[in-house]
């Protein structure tokens, strides 16, 4: 079953580059221990502006939170650690 | 503690006492010898009841909420004090800056350079590259609340003495030298990173927007959790007026403007802060003594440590009761010249949290102040003053004392 996460698009959302490697914060929408809900992280990962192309679900939100209606996809490829 | 009501319950008072009853019992306790807090063994400290440390230290343990939808993440430090200590003068601050859980041993939020914890950490810490070790006490007792919120020059470990009429008992902390409440709920221990940042916000403000950008914040890694057994947590819902952020801002921003005031001689009767303005807007009452007092008065809370945190000073003159928002908004519409009466600062401290100011201005803490002068020019000849009508001020005392015994008499209702 499609993981969900979300993240904070800043820019013009059209101007997000897709199917190449970027990254960007991610926030866990269905962790398996619901304690755990919201956890951000870096992550290096490829996205795509359909739902489908990619395995997990991204949800989008504009710089003041504003969910965007139409949900992208995600492939996560690794978390980076600031620290 | 949204209400005058329950600030008063919160500071011993009568639950009916009246606004300016409550800011006078403030400016006595906080004007009297301050109370040093004692020190009590973690035997003696509930909040040492449990003791996390390692893996154990898990920020995912506690219930931080979702305090908005949208919000950047879940904030567990909305209602809360930061404490840290000078790395110099070892000077001890309380303040209460917004903090967001990252993951599970991070957490982010601003830290203004202009507040009191920012000129230690961005003024000392950051040019050294050294972390600031911090503890975030979560759910203390009401009055250390409050003197965490207060901008005032007496450290806020006294200050909460003097709120309470007895010292504040603090117990050492496990990881570093700071010392905390121990009768508060939870204490979060840690430090401040100085050379990461991550992203932070967006967040449901005090103002009642969702004003300052998602924008790399200050870093706190966390290495211990202290709690009470069956701990509470507190937290403020931010949004438009009237919470306790913008109540008790309010409240102590206005008081410690009038006791500044007060200390240079001016012949001020009386200050308040809205809260409705979301502590943005103060009114102060003064004899017009001399030509320039409303200038006097604005340079003076706009130069001083209150002055990034407000934008907006009416003054009126003593006649004017400042506690009531239809006498004010009176004086303002009818005795502040649209010109002359307005006096503009521009390129003032600012905040990222100003709905007013562009983005970039946000994004540099740029903002800008102005004064209401409504008082009459003193060079005005008495002929020409404009006379306020109303029943108190038109009418004989005896047609109004007529009128008054016999209100009933007419038909109406008192």
């Amino acid at each position: 079953m499609a993981r969900e996460y979300d993240t904070f698009v800043l820019e013009d959302p059209a101007s997000v580059p897709e199917d190449q490697e970027l990254e960007l914060v991610v926030r866990e929408l269905t962790p398996d221990d619901r304690r755990y809900k919201y956890r951000s992280f870096y992550a290096k990962a490829l996205i795509s502006k359909s739902e489908s192309k990619y395995s997990d679900i991204l949800k989008v939100r504009l710089g003041r939170g504003q969910l965007l209606d139409t949900p992208w996809s995600i492939e996560l490829i690794k978390e980076v650690s600031k620290f | 503690m949204s209400t005058y009501r329950r600030l008063a319950v919160g500071m011993g008072m009568n639950p009916n006492a009246t606004i300016p009853e409550i800011a006078d019992e403030y400016v006595r306790r906080t004007q009297e010898k301050p109370i040093p807090p004692v020190m009590v063994d973690a035997t003696d400290a509930p909040c040492k009841e449990n003791i996390l440390l390692g893996d154990d230290a898990n920020l995912f343990h506690l219930p931080g909420p979702m305090v908005h939808e949208g919000d950047g993440g879940r904030y567990l430090a909305t209602w809360h004090f930061v404490v840290a200590k000078d790395p110099d003068t070892r000077a001890i601050n309380w303040g209460m800056y917004r903090i967001m859980v990252f993951d599970e041993k991070t957490m982010v939020g601003p830290v203004l350079p202009f507040s009191d914890m920012g000129k230690m950490f961005h003024g000392k810490h950051v040019p050294r590259n050294e972390p600031m070790p911090f503890a975030v006490v979560l759910a203390a007792d009401p009055l250390s609340s409050i003197a965490s919120c207060a901008p005032s020059q007496i450290p806020e470990d006294q200050l909460a003495g003097m709120l309470h009429g007895e010292p504040v008992e603090l117990v050492k902390c496990e990881t570093c030298d700071l010392e905390v409440p121990a009768h508060a709920e939870i204490i979060i221990e840690g430090e401040i990173h100085p050379s990461v940042s991550i992203l932070e916000a967006p967040f449901g403000e005090y103002t009642g927007y969702r004003t300052s950008p998602r924008d790399p914040r200050t870093v706190y890694r966390i290495k211990a959790i202290t709690h009470r057994n069956n701990p509470m947590i507190m937290v403020s819902n931010p949004g438009i007026p009237t919470d306790e952020n913008q109540l008790l801002r309010s409240f102590s921003l206005g008081l410690e403007m009038r006791k500044l005031l007060e200390s240079q001689g001016i012949p001020i009767t009386g200050v308040y802060m809205m809260p409705e303005s979301t502590h943005h807007m103060v009114v102060v009452g003064v004899k017009h003594a001399y030509s320039g007092i409303a200038s006097q008065i604005a340079n003076l809370a706009f130069g001083s440590k209150l002055g990034p945190w407000f934008h907006m000073i009416v003054v009126v003159d003593d006649k004017t009761d400042i506690y009531n928002k239809d006498e004010v908004i009176h004086a303002l519409s009818t005795k502040c010249h649209p010109i002359r009466g307005i006096r503009k600062y521009e390129n003032d401290i600012g905040t990222p949290l100003n709905p007013y100011a562009s983005p970039e201005e946000r994004k540099m803490g740029v903002g800008a102040k102005v004064l209401f002068d409504c008082l009459f020019p003193l060079d005005w000849p008495t002929s020409d003053l404009p006379l306020k009508v109303a029943f108190s001020t038109n009418y004989p005392k005896d047609i109004q004392e007529k009128v008054l015994s016999n209100w009933e008499n007419y038909g109406y209702k008192n």
